[in-house]
């Protein structure tokens, strides 16, 4: 029985649940290998470094053959299409299927062809289910609780038209009982911004006046700091950047990673105590191999 | 000797369902066919060559001003013999082929060629749109005299558009000049940046969204061209209902004509949720409201007809991510069952406003068929209106399979079509195991 992962639009609390206690198992060592004897294949047609590290990780952990494919000296390079290296994993008899993939859509299409478990590392602008797990993870870890992120106000900030860990966070927030709202200049809104039904706020001042708790920040892709998006970096960081002074009493600091010091986050928040930004990456392999193992069917054994 | 053969060529079609909104026929009747023309219409007819038709309905022949049968180029998506087949296969008797080819329709030579490809393997009558500008590319204007010599039809933008208004308006000019209609394709790239209507679906999926001004800010600067030039332009798959608007308020002002397609009839953009590489297609589907202004523009008569943008692709092009998906849709074999079941079953527009949209409003723009009158060209769809069925790979006669009403069911289809008197499809026989 497998399962895929591959978007958090309809995601249900319980099923949230499930995914972290797993995780918090993984984290304590109750797990002995799961994936023994299941083969993992990581296809990343697009870069990465800590998603794939941090899968590669969790797969060898749980005891898994793992098989990885990257945009260079492979078949991807070659150009075979999306869905020839899928059928070509399936055949090859891959349990799990991670896939990275620079269009929307792609982890879906995939699932079409295939039998095993696809696992979305990213796609497009479309979802990382994944980030929005490990997010959840850290934040319950400080929170004291799943139970206790329900009614914290979070505000997500920053490119959300490009963003696919803000299509995975924040349907997986407001599955989690959070309040969300968005802080991004409307150029870098989608163009029905209502379309989630969320507060649209014009700065981290406002976002901290409307009682956000957590502030989450995401990544200003490189590409759209220049051209006719935003006016300047000195613009967007004085009115989208989180310093040091917005630190107040219990507000807590994320980002999905890689960041830009002094854009979107200044240099001394980062690794500042109310950051969870490293607590984010540790977080990953516990939340990627309790994903695994259950979209492999795996975890069943492990909950026995 | 000669005398035999125009025996043999008489046909008769008895006791079907004449409807002809141009003529004003609207009952039962039989119709003579003879020498490629309509002989007589009346009760009681008789001849040696007899079709009953009891329970069908007879309408002109369809009218499709916008196709893309892939020749020359890419004859393993389309060929003029698999689209004619397609085309006669939906009851088009009659069809505009667009240039956006390889290599593009731009010099005398290839329109000769493909005259002469049409001559030898088309089924129903097709006419060559010519491109507007060399290559397509939209700085040159083509020698649009030469081609109307070569036999081109019309000239056309369709594919990208003309990024340049003054290229536009210099190309209106020329066209009237020449002697030539021009089908355009409205739509600004500064502004059709995604994949998708930019609208809730776009956000929430994460591809791409070119917003609906995107067609509107286009459509406004060709009407506005058209009334200054006194151009003869057809602004073709109009989709939003502000464009359908600006295209009314330019009526009477200019030459102005426009068609809609039957998927912004038909479907909107909640389709795109699923992902499938199948749903893109240019200019993008749209939200209800937008299909809702554009069905009332058609019922209305603000937008003249339906053209069917039958584009086909290779599975290879289709069965990629989305925003990776090459846009278009099969047209032909789905248009009249689509329309009949989604629009005239649903109440939203008549049946007669349906048949003068498909076969007499294109016709009477092309200059030949659309009608049922005597002395006129005998190009007839007949059409069972009571059929239903399920649009599969197998129903379809194109040489691709990316028909967006894939497994649905749909009410009503052509089993017959006959162009200069001749049956060029004919699934009648089909018929005697379900009608017994």
């Amino acid at each position: 029985m497998t399962r895929n992962l591959l978007t958090l639009e309809a995601a249900r609390r319980e099923d949230l649940r499930e995914i972290l206690e797993l995780a918090h198992a993984h984290a304590r060592g109750e797990t002995r290998s799961p994936l023994a004897g299941k083969t993992v294949c990581l296809a990343f047609f697009e870069a990465s470094t800590r998603t794939a590290v941090s899968f590669e990780l969790a797969a060898r952990r749980c005891g898994a053959d793992v098989i990885s494919l990257s945009e260079s000296g492979s078949a991807i390079a070659k150009g075979e299409s999306l869905v020839d290296t899928v059928v070509t994993l399936d055949r090859l008899g891959a349990d799990a299927l991670v896939l990275r993939h620079p269009a929307a859509g792609a982890a879906a299409l995939a699932a079409r062809y295939t039998g095993a478990a696809v696992v979305n590392a990213g796609d497009g602008c479309g979802q990382h289910p994944t980030q929005a797990l490990l997010d959840l993870y850290a934040l319950s870890e400080t929170a004291g609780g799943f139970d206790e992120l329900a009614g914290r106000r979070v505000a997500v900030i920053g490119d959300v038209l490009h963003s696919r860990v803000a299509r995975s966070v924040i349907p997986a927030f407001t599955a989690a009982g959070m309040e969300v709202a968005l802080v991004a200049p409307a150029t870098l809104l989608p163009w029905d911004s209502g379309a989630w039904g969320l507060p649209i706020l014009d700065s981290v001042g406002e976002a901290l006046l409307w009682g956000a708790g957590v502030l989450y920040v995401l990544r200003l892709q490189k590409e759209r700091m220049t051209g006719a998006r935003i006016p300047s970096l000195a613009e967007y960081a004085r009115f989208y950047g989180v310093a040091r002074r917005h630190l107040g009493d219990g507000v807590l600091v994320m980002h999905p990673g890689p960041v830009n010091r002094g854009v979107e986050i200044s240099g001394d928040v980062v690794l500042d105590g109310h950051s969870l930004i490293p607590d984010q990456v540790a977080a990953g392999v516990h939340v990627r191999s309790a994903v695994l193992a259950l979209a492999t069917g795996a975890a069943h054994e492990v909950a026995a | 000797m000669s005398g035999y053969n125009r025996t043999l060529a008489e046909l008769v079609i008895r006791r079907a369902h004449v409807l002809d909104p141009s003529t004003g026929l609207d009952g039962v009747a039989d119709v003579r066919l003879r020498e490629g023309r309509v002989a007589e219409i009346g009760e009681g007819l008789r001849g040696t060559r007899e079709l009953d038709a009891d329970g069908l309905h007879l309408f002109p022949g369809f009218v499709d001003l916008h196709a893309h049968w892939r020749t020359p180029g890419r004859e393993d998506e389309e060929s003029v013999e698999s689209g004619s087949g397609a085309a006669a296969a939906g009851g088009f008797t009659g069809v505009v082929m667009m240039p956006n080819t390889y290599p593009v329709v731009d010099k005398p030579a290839i329109v000769g060629g493909l005259v002469a490809r049409i001559e030898k393997e088309s089924r129903v009558r097709a006419y060559v749109a010519a491109a507007l500008h060399a290559g397509l590319r939209g700085e040159r204007l083509t020698e649009m005299r030469l081609l109307k010599e070569a036999g081109a039809f019309c000239v056309s933008d369709d594919g990208l558009g003309t990024p340049s208004a003054g290229v536009l308006r210099n190309g209106m000019l020329y066209a009237r000049s020449a002697g030539l209609p021009v089908i355009l394709h409205c739509e600004d790239h500064t502004l059709a940046t995604g994949v998708v209507h930019d609208g809730a679906y776009a956000a929430l999926a994460g591809i791409p969204g070119s917003p609906a001004s995107a067609e509107d800010a286009a459509t406004a600067t060709a009407v506005v061209l058209a009334a200054e030039t006194g151009a003869r332009v057809h602004i073709t798959h109009v989709s939003t209902a502000l464009s359908a608007a600006l295209v009314g308020f330019f009526k009477g002002r200019s030459q102005v004509t426009a068609d809609t397609t039957p998927h912004y009839l038909t479907l909107t953009d909640g389709l795109v949720a699923g992902l499938d590489g199948m749903y893109r297609v240019n200019p993008p589907l749209r939200p209800e409201q937008d299909r809702d202004g554009v069905t009332e523009a058609l019922r209305d008569g603000v937008l003249d007809f339906v053209a069917t943008d039958h584009a086909p692709h290779a599975s290879e092009e289709k069965e990629l991510p989305f925003e990776e998906a090459a846009p278009g849709f099969l047209g032909h074999e789905t248009a009249f069952p689509a329309l009949y079941t989604e629009l005239v079953l649903d109440g939203r527009i008549s049946l007669p406003r349906l048949v003068e949209a498909m076969s007499c409003s294109p016709g009477r723009w092309v200059g030949q068929g659309g009608a049922l009158s005597v002395g006129g060209m005998a190009d007839l769809a007949l059409v069972d209106l009571s059929e239903e069925w399920m649009v599969s790979r197998e129903t379809l006669l194109s040489r691709s399979s990316n028909s967006p009403y894939l497994g649905r069911g749909l009410t009503g289809r052509v089993v017959g079509t006959i162009v200069g008197a001749e049956l060029v499809h004919d699934r009648i026989g089909a018929k005697f195991g379900v009608r017994a």
